[in-house]
């Protein structure tokens, strides 16, 4: 059970962005994407989940050996991959629990009984520390930045996915949701689920401690390690890694 | 007929046709590519039918039948130029409350009818306003006296289930000093083959005070039926009007709504919904006047196309010398859902005097890929994205409506229409992703 990335190349608009990248996430690891900005984080992202913009011109997504690289974003969802956006769209006239409803439904034959998907929704709500009535809210309208990443928590907390892409979800979050939103990834950590944590900042680490920890520059991965790669990074910064590469690179 | 032998009536019918018979058929342009034609339209070929009435509403054509869904407090029904059914609950009646034909109240309530009858509309309007106006049979007449409340919804429907038919429509309300009420208005065409016309005119007149739920719902199926109404609602002192006008079929409509809060206090809330398609053709101009300061209003008009259809809304805000301190907005948005399908959407603004604010915002717009890669990325495939975007899109108009009935009413149409649409709507969208991957 596992997501593959292999000498992954992706274009936007001509541009390429991701020059030949390769990543495993298996079931039950946590890994840790990190890099600044422009690196490529996000395209991966939303490369591994099909965003059509996005072209892959070499290379492949495997998912529990299934070759996924020109599939359908439903279709992915639906074998078991998820992604947290970074910003997330907004959702006009349906209500967050409708929303989840239909999600929750597309990947079953038959639908979610009411009170099953009920006790489901007020367990995941009370992890997350999730007012009652917020889920009779259209989808994101009108959310502040936090209720925005719980509400994409809250999704994966629902859809149960083997592989989650959180892309940089802790962006934009002051402390306190900080907490409760890595508190809410970190309970939902376990064998059953593979992360793959993205972010430009270590501070995420404090609260969800990775198996394993990338770093990502120009497109590629540089470095892989153990958690203690992120606090040298931490300690040294970028900068300090981009030298280390373009010295090995001139050598 | 003795009800409109009323010589006062007869004099303006007179005058009606002294204008009809002056004006060529209109042709409406305007800059753009926009132009609202009837030379497709056989006027000559079509008459006013009529029909024996029936009182039990089982008797009634299906396609009313299956649009009215629970018990209105009175229902009255116009079949081409006939009244076929009039019901109106005795607590009804009890308080005071008239619905009936306009024939009918031109007779019974004679004094009354001729204090507000076209009080707002007038014959010199263009041909068929002055048509509806010398012709109009049968009708519909609301009263609400003064400090009545009326609970359940007075309802009137105009239908025409027969080819060659031509119905002109009167319709005439007035909602007493603080009296509150809802009326439903439907239009609902039979799926004829052949032509007709509904010619349409409709007034109400809010006293002060008062409150109510006025609501269009229109969708005269997929014969030829073509629509040339004028409607318009007037909003006395302190009174409150929420008017919901609904488009969801006709082969050509060209709509005039208006709504005037017409003394300080009077405050409307205006919101039009319409869906378009196959070859329909919807030309609708809307103004919210304001007459007198301190007065508000809030307009918000949303539609969507799909097959080949052509849908143009204008709403103009207009705001007269001296009516200081009115507070209003409108905003209108469009979804074009077919690549074959084209509109616009224009909103605009006179105001005359200062002291005011006035907002007005338009789109026409398509899918957001974005959205429908956000949803698709949660396992819901791409037609069913499109589907749930485009009804949540409807659904702040839907909500508007403020009744349960009628809400699920429309949403069930626009769920049909979407799906008979899917084909092209997937095929549509899907080429646009395709042009963003090219991109």
């Amino acid at each position: 059970m596992s997501l593959e990335i292999q000498n992954l190349h992706v274009r936007i608009e001509e541009r390429e962005i991701l020059r030949g990248l390769d990543l495993t996430v298996r079931k039950g690891e946590t890994h840790a994407l990190m890099g600044p900005n422009g690196s490529g984080k996000s395209t991966l992202a939303n490369t591994i989940m099909g965003n059509p913009n996005y072209e892959v011109t070499e290379g492949r997504i495997l998912f529990n050996g299934e070759d996924l690289t020109e599939a359908d974003p439903d279709e992915r969802a639906r074998a078991g991959l998820f992604m947290a956006f970074q910003y997330p769209a907004t959702i006009p006239g349906v209500s967050v629990a409708n929303f989840l409803r239909m999600a929750v439904n597309a990947r079953r034959e038959e639908p979610i009984k009411v009170k099953e998907f009920g006790s489901m929704l007020g367990e995941n709500m009370e992890l997350l520390k999730i007012d009652r009535q917020f889920t009779s809210r259209y989808l994101n309208e009108g959310f502040s930045g936090g209720e925005k990443k719980r509400a994409e928590i809250l999704q994966m907390a629902m859809l149960k996915p083997e592989i989650a892409v959180l892309d940089e979800t802790d962006s934009g979050l002051d402390i306190d949701a900080l907490r409760i939103v890595s508190g809410g990834v970190d309970a939902l950590r376990g064998p059953e689920m593979g992360s793959l944590i993205i972010t430009h900042y270590t501070r995420i680490l404090d609260y969800i401690k990775p198996d394993f920890v990338h770093i990502m520059l120009d497109g590629r991965i540089v470095r892989e390690g153990g958690p203690d790669l992120a606090d040298t990074l931490e300690e040294q910064g970028y900068d300090f890694i981009r030298e280390e590469v373009a010295a090995a690179d001139a050598s | 007929m003795p009800a409109s032998s009323a010589d006062w009536l007869a004099d303006a019918r007179q005058a009606a046709l002294e204008a009809y018979e002056a004006e060529p058929v209109p042709t409406w342009r305007r800059s753009g590519f926009w132009t609202t034609s009837l030379r497709n339209l056989d006027v000559d070929a079509l008459e006013p039918r009529r029909y024996e009435a029936v009182a039990d509403a089982a008797e009634l054509p299906a396609v009313v039948r299956d649009a009215l869904d629970d018990e209105p407090g009175a229902l009255i029904v116009q079949r081409g130029g006939s009244t076929v059914h009039l019901r109106v609950d005795d607590d009804l009646a009890a308080q005071g409350v008239v619905v009936c034909s306009l024939e009918q109240a031109v007779a019974d309530h004679g004094d009354l009818v001729r204090e507000w009858y076209m009080r707002r509309l007038s014959e010199t309007e263009g041909k068929f306003p002055a048509a509806t106006a010398a012709f109009w049979t049968g009708g519909v007449f609301v009263h609400v006296p003064k400090n009545v409340r009326v609970e359940r919804p007075i309802q009137s429907v105009y239908v025409i289930d027969e080819p060659g038919t031509a119905q002109y429509a009167h319709t005439l309300a007035v909602v007493g000093e603080h009296a509150e009420c809802a009326i439903r208005e439907y239009c609902l065409g039979d799926d004829i083959d052949g032509q007709a016309l509904h010619a349409g005119a409709f007034e109400l007149y809010a006293r002060p005070g008062a409150k109510a739920k006025v609501a269009h719902f229109q969708d005269w199926g997929r014969g030829e039926i073509y629509d040339i109404s004028t409607k318009r609602v007037e909003i006395a002192r302190d009174a409150h009007v929420s008017w919901v006008p609904v488009h969801l079929g006709g082969r050509l409509t060209k709509q005039t709504l208006d709504i005037v809060t017409a003394e300080p206090g009077s405050d409307m809330r205006h919101t039009g919904l319409y869906f378009t398609e196959r070859d329909e053709h919807l030309d609708l101009f809307t103004t919210d006047l304001h007459e007198a300061g301190h007065t508000t209003g809030d307009t918000v008009w949303k539609g969507a196309l799909t097959g080949e259809s052509r849908a143009s809304y204008e709403g103009l805000i207009e705001i007269v010398e001296n009516a200081q301190e009115s507070h209003t907005y409108l905003q209108t948005h469009q979804m074009l859902l077919s690549q074959k399908a084209k509109g616009d959407a224009i909103p605009s603004l006179i105001v005359k005097t200062d002291s005011v604010s006035a907002s007005h915002g338009g789109t026409v717009g398509e899918l957001d890929e974005e959205q429908i890669f956000y949803m698709m990325s949660r396992g819901i495939p791409r037609i069913e994205a499109v589907r749930t975007l485009v009804e949540g899109y409807f659904e702040e108009v839907v909500q508007r409506l403020d009744d349960p009935g009628l809400e699920a009413l429309v949403r069930r149409r626009i769920g049909e229409k979407l799906l008979a649409a899917e084909d092209q709507v997937r095929e549509f969208v899907g080429h646009r992703a395709g042009a963003a991957q090219e991109a």
